[in-house]
């Protein structure tokens, strides 16, 4: 899974503190450094983690601190502080209500997973009992309409979307309204993807967001996605306001370490992950008991006092 | 009177500790720039290695010579030996009586049946019948997808305007079948029916996933492409290197034939979503030795290009 793998680097970089007899400099300088590469490695932003390691320094002042556990704990405190900063952004997800029509907005960059995830979580809430349905609002891939078709029909999720209406603006506000009118609880909302180069394109964004009113804009992000995550994730948060993300294909290898600056640059906690193509692919993603875990995988639980 | 100078603007051997500095900053400029991190590191180093030793001019500064080291090698990785001509390529095969045949594979959503529907649009533009193989016979809306590309196709370079034959023709057999045979099938049907191109169309699939892999390999093996083209993002990082790594190895691995076909080329796609992070199309060279054939630059027709190595390393060290 993400980061499972990262964090197991990180606990036994951490671990090996136990082992020096002195901590000094030089040891924090090498852990640190064999931190960055694991972290750099799994395509975490490299501002990011010059940050992480600037900010280790920072705090750790060999001159005023005395006792070598005290050390110790010190560093590895810090340390990971530091990391859960990455993962946890400080702030709740957005929670939908029983009863009520909830709208979910999806965005994010071409071929992230968007069209494929809105079915998985209206299957996941469908599953659970909500009414639920599916407002694709892609004009502009060639056989988007088809895709999602295809998706609910055999998922037996209602669904809307226009062979002919060109105006994606459109058919987001007259699907939402029909399925608000019908009473259903989670109304998806698929559209088309998008960069931040192109104008148009998010101007898009900000005309369906403002006649649907969504209650959670969700950014979906491939795992697999480099350093151009993050000035693509602050675009989108500028322009509209994303509230959740997905970080999708995590089946594969990726370690979804630069899908994590969305996290940051979006002040939006991680909610799903995506782990295959089928429709019962998709994870939950509790950032505190991830955490957790993540501590859990060392003996350093407890390190940080909550 | 020279001579009374030479130990003044003589020159200074670098050390690595002249060196290293320098290079340690370059390594993290290039990871900053989307450079997998492990060739960074890599290509870095050789740069060192070339420069151990080295005598420069006083006048020249250690950074500036490291930097102009690093552009040249830069360029040298991009610019690919051989240079592929598709076209001419295409002509011979005509001319021996059978159509070119071309597949894309990939990871999933990187971009393989759009540029796809992109090269089609180019070869069609010269005056070369196309057939389309839809061989994802797995993603919702796969097939659609490239029925879709293929009526607007048509209706650029209408039947009249060529003979009365249509430009581009789509092969599918719907859901669920096999994609080699399928493949098969549309060449064979290709070849009696004059079509130029064979366009392959495959489902993505994960490096790690070894029955798709298995399945992809066995569809190289059977029909044997001409061109093997490995589509992969710009927006990719460190997972460049596993891909190209793992495709490549599935395709030897699982081949049963004595000389198994590997990826030919690269089409690298979403040029325009990155703007100077283009740090993949380094990694992707570094690892395949292969050439980045098309890059992608954007969601229409005519958004294929090719790579320019000057400006892309340009990008690079900026
Ligand atoms: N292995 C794997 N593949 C996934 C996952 N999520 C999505 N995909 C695949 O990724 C590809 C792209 O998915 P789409 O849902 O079409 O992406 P999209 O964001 O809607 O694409 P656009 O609408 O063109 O921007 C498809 O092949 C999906 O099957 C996942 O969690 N794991
Ligand atoms: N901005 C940009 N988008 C691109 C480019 N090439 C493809 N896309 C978009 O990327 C998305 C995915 O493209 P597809 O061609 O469906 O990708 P695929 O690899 O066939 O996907 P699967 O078959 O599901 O694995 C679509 O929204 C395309 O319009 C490009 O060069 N630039
Ligand atoms: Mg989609
Ligand atoms: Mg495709």
């Amino acid at each position: 899974m993400v980061l499972a793998d990262l964090g197991r680097k990180i606990t036994s970089a951490l671990k090996s503190l136990n082992n020096a007899t002195i901590i000094n400099e030089e040891v924090l300088n090498d852990l640190l450094k064999e931190i960055v590469t694991a972290l750099l490695e799994s395509d975490v932003n490299i501002r990011l983690v010059k940050q992480l390691r600037e900010n280790v320094h920072k705090t750790i002042d060999f001159d005023e601190m005395a006792g070598g556990l005290n050390k110790r704990r010190m560093i590895q405190t810090t340390v990971f502080k530091e990391l859960v900063k990455l993962v946890d952004p400080g702030t709740k997800p957005y929670v939908p209500v029983k009863g009520r029509p909830n709208v979910i907005m999806f965005v994010g960059l071409q071929g992230s997973g968007k069209t494929t995830t809105c079915t998985k979580l209206a299957y996941y809430y469908m599953r659970k009992g909500w009414k639920t349905c599916l407002v694709c609002a892609d004009t502009f891939r060639a056989g988007a309409f088809d895709q999602v078709k295809q998706n609910c029909t055999k998922a037996r999720i209602p669904f809307y979307g226009s062979y002919t209406e060109v105006d994606p603006v459109v058919i987001a506000m007259d699907g939402v309204d029909q399925f608000k009118k019908e009473g259903f609880e989670i109304i998806i909302i698929d559209t088309s993807g998008r960069h931040k180069q192109e104008d148009s394109l998010f101007e898009e964004m900000l005309q369906i967001t403002n006649v649907c009113k969504p209650d959670n804009i969700i950014f979906v992000m491939d795992a697999s996605i480099g350093q151009a995550c993050e000035s693509q994730a602050k675009a989108f948060k500028e322009r509209v306001d994303v509230g959740s993300v997905i970080v999708t294909k995590l089946d594969g290898h990726a370690k979804g370490g630069g899908a994590l600056s969305a996290v940051a640059a979006t002040r939006s906690p991680i909610i799903f992950i995506g782990t295959g193509e089928h429709i019962d692919n998709l994870e939950e993603f509790k950032t505190k008991p991830f955490i957790s875990k993540l501590l859990g995988m060392g003996d350093i639980e407890g390190l940080i006092e909550r | 009177m020279f001579s009374m100078f030479r130990g003044l603007v003589g020159g200074k051997t670098l050390t690595e500790s002249d060196v290293t500095p320098v290079l340690d900053k370059l390594k993290d400029h290039l990871i900053g720039k989307n450079v997998a991190s492990d060739i960074a590191g890599k290509l870095t180093q050789s740069v060192g290695d070339q420069l151990k030793g080295k005598v420069i001019g006083t006048f020249e500064g250690v950074t500036s010579t490291v930097r102009k080291t690093l552009t040249n090698s830069l360029v040298k990785l991009l610019t690919p030996g051989r240079r592929l001509d598709i076209l001419r390529d295409v002509m011979e095969a005509k001319n021996t009586g059978r159509p070119y045949t071309m597949a894309f594979c990939g990871v999933n959503g990187v971009g393989k049946s759009t540029n796809l529907a992109k090269i089609t649009f180019w070869l069609i533009e010269n005056n070369l019948r196309v057939m389309i193989a839809a061989c994802d016979t797995f993603r919702a809306g796969a097939v659609e997808q490239l029925r879709t590309h293929t009526h607007h196709l048509n209706a650029l370079h209408p039947p009249e305007k060529h003979h009365g034959n249509a430009m581009v023709h789509l092969f599918e057999q719907g859901y669920g079948k096999d994609a080699a045979g399928i493949a098969r099938h549309a060449i064979d049907f290709a070849r009696k029916n004059n079509f130029d191109v064979v366009l392959i169309d495959t489902a993505g699939r994960m490096q790690d996933n070894e029955p798709l892999m298995r399945a992809l390999a066995k569809l190289i093996m059977v029909n044997e492409p001409d061109l093997t083209l490995f589509v992969g993002e710009a927006l990719v990082g460190n997972e460049a290197v596993d891909q190209l790594v793992k495709f490549n190895r599935a395709l030897a691995d699982h081949s049963t034939s004595a000389k198994p076909q590997k990826i030919d080329g690269i089409l690298l796609t979403k040029f325009d979503t990155i703007d100077d992070k283009v740090g993949a199309a380094i990694s992707m060279t570094y690892i395949t030795g292969q050439p980045i054939v098309f890059i992608g630059t954007g969601q229409t027709y005519t958004d294929l290009r090719r790579l320019d190595a000057e400006a892309v390393v340009n990008a690079l060290m900026s």
